[in-house]
């Protein structure tokens, strides 16, 4: 299997397979950001809830925290979903599965927007 | 490759070959472990979201909730994020970079030497987690 390129997968629209790969990356960049962030900076290793109000209310970090919940939801999201594909679903099945994948990377955001929104009201 | 069964190979007689993993590629092992992190650190990052919400409901519950996480349970399960975060992460690079056709015939070897930074990696953030 190391023998041969990473390629999409049967039922993979080529666009989605390379919004695994792009989002991948960007994961990992992100990630590290998020990271270091959170518990480099912070002194205590996690930041306490006025730290996090205040580092939300930067606006620059709401934007990076945001796309970083776009991005990581849409890769788990793109992989559940090869998951589903090699599993052998029916058109009606995938479907489905497509449908709720959507509500769930959907929901998320929504959440995400609104958790910043009631934490940043709260500085 | 495995080598080839006389019988049905998802046939219950041969139930016991599936963890016999000795003939596989290394290629199968690097799949497996991919997909194993992925469904982890997928059900992490909404387990993530959803105490989070935690913030919305105050400074008390906030202030409780980091309390909660820091017993040595919780530790441990970061610490398992940890390790499916770098396996995969150090994985994906390999992935990215076969994806555009680079690296294609050395792969093997970078799947090795991606394998032992995330093991590196893995016992350099298991002694900080565990005796800081």
């Amino acid at each position: 299997m190391l023998s041969e390129k990473s390629v999409p997968k049967t039922g993979e629209n080529v666009w989605i397979w390379l919004l695994k790969i792009v989002t991948g990356v960007l994961v990992i960049a992100l990630l590290f950001t998020h990271l270091v962030i959170n518990h480099l900076v912070a002194p205590e290793g996690l930041l306490t809830y006025q730290e996090v109000v205040a580092y939300l209310s930067n606006p620059l970090v709401a934007v990076m925290e945001m796309s970083f919940l776009v991005i990581v939801v849409s890769h788990a999201l793109v992989g559940t979903r090869s998951i589903v594909l090699d599993l052998n679903p029916s058109r009606g099945l995938l479907r489905l599965v497509d449908g709720l994948l959507l509500l769930v990377g959907v929901a998320s955001v929504v959440y995400g927007v609104w958790l910043v929104q009631v934490i940043i009201s709260q500085g | 490759m495995a080598t080839p069964a006389k019988t049905e190979p998802n046939s219950p007689r041969n139930f016991l070959k599936w963890f016999d993993a000795r003939w596989r590629d290394s290629g199968m092992w690097a799949f497996a472990l991919n997909r194993l992190t992925a469904i982890g650190l997928t059900f992490y990052l909404f387990l993530h979201l959803g105490v989070l919400s935690t913030l919305a409901r105050g400074p008390e519950a906030y202030g409780s909730f980091l309390q909660l996480i820091k017993s040595p349970v919780f530790v441990f399960g970061e610490f398992l994020v940890v390790i499916a975060g770098l396996y995969h992460g150090l994985n994906g690079i390999r992935i990215v970079l076969t994806s555009f056709g680079i690296a294609v015939p050395y792969q093997k070897q970078l799947f090795y030497v991606l394998f032992l930074l995330a093991v590196i990696g893995s016992v350099i953030f298991g002694i900080r987690m565990f005796t800081v």
